[in-house]
This record gives structure tokens, C-alpha cells and sequence, in this order.
């Protein structure tokens, strides 16, 4: 199909018209604001048959989610940053009761100082929400994924919200080539929602009803045991979509690592830029590949095993801090690859925080940095790079 | 281990509103003044008044208590209302050679027939204590009178000063209606089997993780129904039909909505959920309705 060339958000948008997403509900915010401002004009024109919901803050656009998902609309929202933070208790609510909204995230970092720019300190701060979590790193895979985030919420073995995540600006406004699919394939791809239990004035149900501690526990099982086996899910659809776009997605995706004793790890937009600095080194013929994970909820641990099993030295590249701890895309590495009896050195850095950006020359300096720290056995603390003394 | 360092274990069986809570922790102030380390905490949970309800104490004389959660094998159960053993399992745990104390009218040999074991039984009539000295049927502060005499757990004097902290003005009431159920208490050890009363509810049983629908969804309509507030009630609306004009009052007002019009048109309130509230007797203009103890 042809390429056109579109702003992220705007291909986001045309992914929830071709989804015939039935309520929205948002509130705009830098810098996820063109998304729901271009799914507003398509309401208004009507190109969106859709009830679209205006609420005066994050907090109300997901409780206003809650209840259009519970009627059996399929729902969407989209926030960022402080958004996404003021929504937070909301978000545990949207998935304990199993509510399949798909939410778009433009990642962007968390006051004070204040930043409108971008970093994945406020998806890391939703990370124990009971939501699937998905990373983008372009307007292609963003339009792709949201797609599929739908199929894949809304199955009825899943019922899960899905947040998708992209990098406010990198992707949110940048321009750039994407290949959309035609309604009917979507339409094929994405059949209507059923929620199997909806709220029904002629069928009455109970949802949100009170878990004492008797039953709290069994409850959280149950929701714990449903966001794991969503991987199965996950799998399926994203081979089911491979077949009908061309285009592969994985939980976990290596980028010319299968000869690498070095492994950098990132997640989101910068990826790309890193892929530059893995085509220079292994150009130069140093053994160095790249891994991106997309899937962070459920943590894809066995893909991971796999993945890095033959590297020697795994450089973990955070793009938040976990204040006082462990960066926390490394802790959780770390965590997964602790029972193994062999596995790589870690090395842990964190950058690129509020805006600030890390060039392919960046990333050559980064992997090479990482390598010295692992020879020299300088393993037992992060780093945050590029931080003036 | 010697007796000093035993931790003594009570649990007192209430309904909300009847004061276990200030109870046990009036218990565990005493004891603390004493020089003792105790602990007094309730089985949280949402405050109905008239639902029952659990509250906790330990008592050690040497040992700082560690242990934070319930009591489940009390070397004491004291029950505030009569009316609970037979909704609820009260002797449960209840440890040999323990001590069960239960506000009722009944005397010792009739509750012994209904609550017969390896303990030793007190009884009082706390009910009509807390009636004449306080003019209300609150029963918290009248067993702790009880509760001294049958165990020895502190001493009556220690009671004093919480009691005017806790009540100042209305506190000399209260110490004179603790001390007159220290003194009216009968004592009976008992041996032999236990015997539990007949209990008047199912035991519930809850379902595994994966009989759970997706988010806990509750596909039954109305089954609040099966809810048998009529548990809670400790005293009943009774009707007198000469008074009443059928005007429908306390219908209206009723929280539970259990009050119906019968066939001969007077209004009459379904005990299975009548929650024992007094709301309807409070209402009703022409002093129809009367409340009366539960048995
Ligand atoms: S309010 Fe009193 S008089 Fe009126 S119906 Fe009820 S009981 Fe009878
Ligand atoms: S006491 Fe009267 S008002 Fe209260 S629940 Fe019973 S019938 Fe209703």
C-alpha cells in the first residue's frame, strides 16, 4: 500500500477511525493533545461516529472511560505526563474491573522542574497498574499497535486495559511515512466489541462492588493470572496482523544481535537513533546488536532470556530514574535474569531524561562506555550519562 | 513457660454500636496502668450499627505483645448481646479451661445447657444493669465488671481512671454499673462436651480465584436479598393494632424497606431483614409501634 506522510498523532487518530472506536473521552494535554483534538474533528464532521466525551480533567476522562467501556463502547483516551499521573488511581480501576480501554500515552517526564519534554518517567510510574503496556517507537508501529491494542483488550480471555507508549514529540509530532490499511481489513481484523458482561438496564449486573479481605486476594489472582496469559493474546494478534500488514512485532525485538557479545537495551523512539550506532560499530566489525522491548506488561521474561542468552555484556539504557533504587527497566532485567546460572554483565545507565537528547554518536559512546565499565567490573551502580559534574 | 508469661487472649463479641470497641480498649488501658503490656484492636471492617461485630485483646504481665491479628483462640470470649451466640459461632477456638462470659437474661443452668463445655461460664444481666445505672442499654463498660470478676485480668480500681477519661461527666455511671455487674456476675465451672447453640444462618463459602467472573462482576440481580440484616437487630418492633390507623408512616421510613401493608391493611415489618433500628417506633405518631428485646 502506499506510504503517506503523516504527524504521529494524526496517524494514531486514523487508527481509532478505522478501529470505530464508539467513546472518547480526554482531555488535552501537551503533547498528546493533537490525537484527541484530531479525533474531536472527526466526531465533529462526522468521518467518527462516536460519542465524545469533553471532561474537565485526566481523572474524570478515565472514570468517563470507565463507564462507556462498561457499557460495551469501545472506548479510547490518550494523555501524557501529569495526565497520566492525575488518572492514576483510576487506572488500577479500569483493570480491576477488567475494562478493555485502549489509552495512548505521550510519554513526556514528570514535574518539578517542570518539562513538557520527553522521558518514560511517567510510564514508569503507572508500571504496577494491572494494564497491558506496550511501547511504539514510530508513527508506523504507532498506527499498527493501536490496532492491535484493541484485538487484544477486548478479547474476551484478556479483558485488559491496553496503554500503548509513545515519545511525546518524537513521535507524537514528528511527520513521517506510514502505510495505513483499508476499513474492511480492519474491519476483518477488529470485529465489534462484547464485552461479556456489560452493565444492561435490562440485565442487570454488579461492577465495582466492595472485595473484602476474603475475597481481595482471590480477586487480585485472578487479574494477575489474566495480565500473564494476555501474552498468549498478544502473540496471536500480532502474528495475525503480520500476516495481513507485513509488518512483525514481538515482545521482544533484537536488532542485528545475533552474533553480538554486546547488547544495548532501550525502549521507545531512541531505539531507531541506536540502531544507526549498532550499523556504524558492526560496520567497523565490532559485535555489537540492539534490543528493544515493546512489550513491558506482562513482562516478557522467557523472550528476554532468550534474547540476551548469548550476549556477554547487556547495557541497559533507562529512560527514568527510579529515585533512591534501581533504574527500573534495569531492575526488572535483572530481576529476570537472576536465576539463570549464566548470563550477562549488566551494566546500568540512565539518560536522556526531560528532553535531552542521546545522537547515534551518543550511542556509540554509551555502548563503548558500558563495555569499559564491564571489563573494569564497574557493575554495582548505575549511571546517569551525559550529567554535568 | 510460667503463668507470668502467658499472654491472655480475649475476644468480645458485639454489634456495632454496643461499644466492644471502647470496651476492649478501656481493658487494655487499665491493664497498661497496671504496668501490664496489653492490646486492644477491633476486626475492621464497615461500621453497621447492630451487625456484629469482633474486637480483640491481649494481656500479658511481663511480655510486649507482637502479635497483630485476631484472636482465634481466646482464653476469654465475652458476648455483649444475647442474641449473637445463635447467629454466630461464639465458643469457636474458645480454649479449655477458658472463660466465657455472656450478657443475658437466662440463668446459669439454662445458658449451661445451651453452651456446655470445659470452661468456666459467667453470666449477668447486663442488659438491665446498664438500664437502671446509665438509663441506656449499653452494655460496653457494665461487663467489664463481669470480665474482672470472672478472670482476675486487673484489678476493678484500674477501670476507674479510663472510665473518667473516657466519660468524665457520665463516668461515675458507668464505674457504678461495672461494679454492680462485678458484683451480680454468677460463676459456674463447667466439664463435660461442648455443646453450641443452634445456629440460625448457613456458613458461607467463597469461591476459588477461577470461579471469580472478570472483575469481579455480580451477574445476580438483587440478590442483597439472601442478606439477612434481621441478624443485626437486638430488639424487634412489635405492633399494637388498636393503636394503629394504617397510615403508612413508618413504610415510608423504614431504611431496610422491609415494612409491609398484610391483608388486613396494617403495616408490619418483615423480621427476616428488620435490622431492630427503632426508626419506625421513633416515626409512627400514634405510639403504635414498641420496641422489645430480641431473646
Ligand atoms: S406509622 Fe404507626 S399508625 Fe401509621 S401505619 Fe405505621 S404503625 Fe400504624
Ligand atoms: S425497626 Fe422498624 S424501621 Fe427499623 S428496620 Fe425494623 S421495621 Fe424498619
Amino acid at each position: 500500500m502506499k506510504r503517506t506522510g503523516m504527524e504521529g498523532s494524526f496517524a494514531i487518530a486514523e487508527a481509532i477511525k478505522l478501529a470505530r472506536v464508539e467513546a472518547v473521552a480526554a482531555y488535552p494535554i501537551t503533547p498528546q493533545t493533537h490525537i484527541v483534538e484530531r479525533l474531536a474533528e472527526f466526531v465533529a464532521n462526522g468521518e467518527l461516529d462516536a460519542e465524545y466525551i469533553p471532561v474537565e480533567s485526566e481523572h474524570s476522562a478515565m472514570s468517563a472511560c470507565l463507564g462507556t467501556s462498561a457499557v460495551g463502547a469501545r472506548t479510547f483516551t490518550a494523555t501524557a505526563s501529569q495526565g497520566l499521573e492525575l488518572m492514576h488511581e483510576v487506572l488500577y480501576v479500569a483493570s480491576g474491573l477488567r475494562l478493555p480501554i485502549v489509552m495512548t500515552v505521550a510519554n513526556r517526564a514528570l514535574s518539578a522542574p517542570l518539562s513538557i519534554w520527553t522521558d518514560h518517567s511517567d510510564a514508569m510510574a503507572t508500571r504496577d497498574c494491572g494494564w497491558i503496556q506496550i511501547f511504539a517507537e514510530n508513527a508506523q508501529q504507532a498506527f499498527d499497535l493501536t490496532l492491535c491494542a484493541f484485538r487484544i483488550a477486548e478479547d474476551p480471555i484478556v479483558l485488559l486495559p491496553t496503554m500503548f507508549h509513545i515519545d511525546g514529540f518524537y513521535v507524537s509530532h514528528t511527520i513521517e511515512s506510514v502505510e495505513f490499511l483499508e476499513q474492511e481489513v480492519v474491519d476483518k481484523f477488529l470485529p465489534e466489541y462484547r464485552h461479556p458482561y456489560p452493565l444492561d438496564p435490562d440485565k442487570p449486573v454488579t461492577i465495582g462492588a466492595f472485595g473484602p479481605p476474603f475475597i481481595y486476594t482471590e480477586a487480585k489472582k485472578a487479574h494477575e493470572a489474566a495480565l500473564r496469559s494476555s501474552k498468549k493474546v498478544i502473540l496471536r494478534v500480532w502474528q495475525e496482523f503480520s500476516k495481513l500488514s507485513g509488518r512483525h512485532y514481538s515482545p521482544v525485538e533484537s536488532y542485528k544481535a545475533e552474533d553480538a557479545d554486546v547488547l544495548l537495551l532501550c525502549m521507545g523512539s531512541f531505539s531507531e537513533t541506536a540502531m544507526m550506532a549498532i550499523d556504524k560499530m558492526q560496520a567497523e566489525g565490532q559485535k555489537v546488536g540492539l534490543i528493544r522491548l515493546r512489550l513491558w506488561r506482562p513482562f516478557p521474561t522467557e523472550e528476554l532470556r532468550q534474547a540476551v542468552s548469548k550476549a556477554q555484556v547487556l547495557i541497559i539504557l533507562d529512560r527514568a530514574l527510579s529515585l533512591g533504587g534501581t533504574p527500573p527497566v534495569c531492575s526488572e532485567i535483572q530481576a529476570a535474569l537472576y536465576p539463570l546460572k549464566t548470563r550477562p554483565k549488566i551494566v546500568s545507565f540512565v539518560g536522556s531524561l526531560g528532553g535531552r537528547e542521546i545522537s547515534a554518536q551518543g550511542f556509540e559512546e554509551v555502548i563503548r562506555h558500558g563495555v569499559d565499565k564491564a571489563k573494569q567490573g564497574e557493575l554495582d551502580e548505575f549511571e546517569i550519562i551525559g550529567v554535568r559534574e | 513457660m510460667t503463668e507470668k508469661d502467658k499472654t491472655i487472649e480475649i475476644r468480645w463479641h458485639g454489634r456495632g454500636g454496643q461499644g466492644a470497641v471502647t470496651s476492649a480498649e478501656l481493658l487494655a488501658l487499665a491493664a497498661i496502668e497496671e504496668g501490664k503490656f496489653a492490646q486492644a484492636f477491633p476486626s475492621f471492617g464497615p461500621e453497621r450499627r447492630g451487625a456484629p461485630v469482633l474486637v480483640f485483646n491481649r494481656v500479658s504481665d511481663v511480655n510486649p505483645i507482637r502479635a497483630r491479628v485476631s484472636v482465634t483462640n481466646p482464653d476469654i470470649v465475652v458476648i455483649l448481646d444475647p442474641g449473637l451466640i445463635y447467629i454466630t459461632d461464639v465458643t469457636s477456638g474458645l480454649k479449655e479451661g477458658g472463660v466465657l462470659i455472656i450478657n443475658t437474661t437466662k440463668t446459669l443452668v439454662d445458658i449451661t445447657s445451651e453452651l456446655n463445655g470445659p470452661w468456666k461460664l459467667a453470666v449477668v444481666n447486663a442488659t438491665s444493669i446498664a438500664r437502671e445505672m446509665l438509663g441506656v442499654p449499653i452494655v460496653n463498660t457494665t461487663m467489664l465488671g463481669a470480665l474482672v470478676k470472672a478472670t482476675g485480668i486487673i484489678e476493678l480500681e484500674s477501670l476507674t481512671e479510663p472510665l473518667k477519661e473516657r466519660f468524665g461527666a457520665r463516668a461515675k455511671g458507668n464505674i457504678d454499673a461495672c461494679r454492680k455487674a462485678y458484683e451480680e456476675t454468677e460463676i459456674a465451672e463447667l466439664s463435660g462436651i461442648v455443646e453450641k447453640p443452634r445456629k440460625t444462618f448457613e456458613t458461607e463459602t467463597f469461591p476459588s480465584w477461577q470461579e471469580l467472573l472478570p472483575g469481579c462482576v455480580v451477574t445476580e440481580a438483587g440478590n442483597a436479598k439472601q442478606y439477612r440484616t434481621g441478624d443485626w437487630k437486638s430488639e424487634r418492633p412489635v405492633l399494637d393494632h388498636q393503636k394503629c390507623i394504617k397510615c403508612g408512616i413508618c413504610y415510608l421510613f423504614c431504611p431496610e424497606g422491609c415494612i409491609g401493608q398484610n391483608e388486613d391493611g396494617y403495616f408490619e415489618a418483615n423480621l427476616y431483614y428488620c435490622k431492630g433500628c427503632g426508626i419506625c417506633a421513633r416515626e409512627c405518631w400514634t405510639e403504635a409501634i414498641k420496641m422489645v428485646e430480641e431473646e
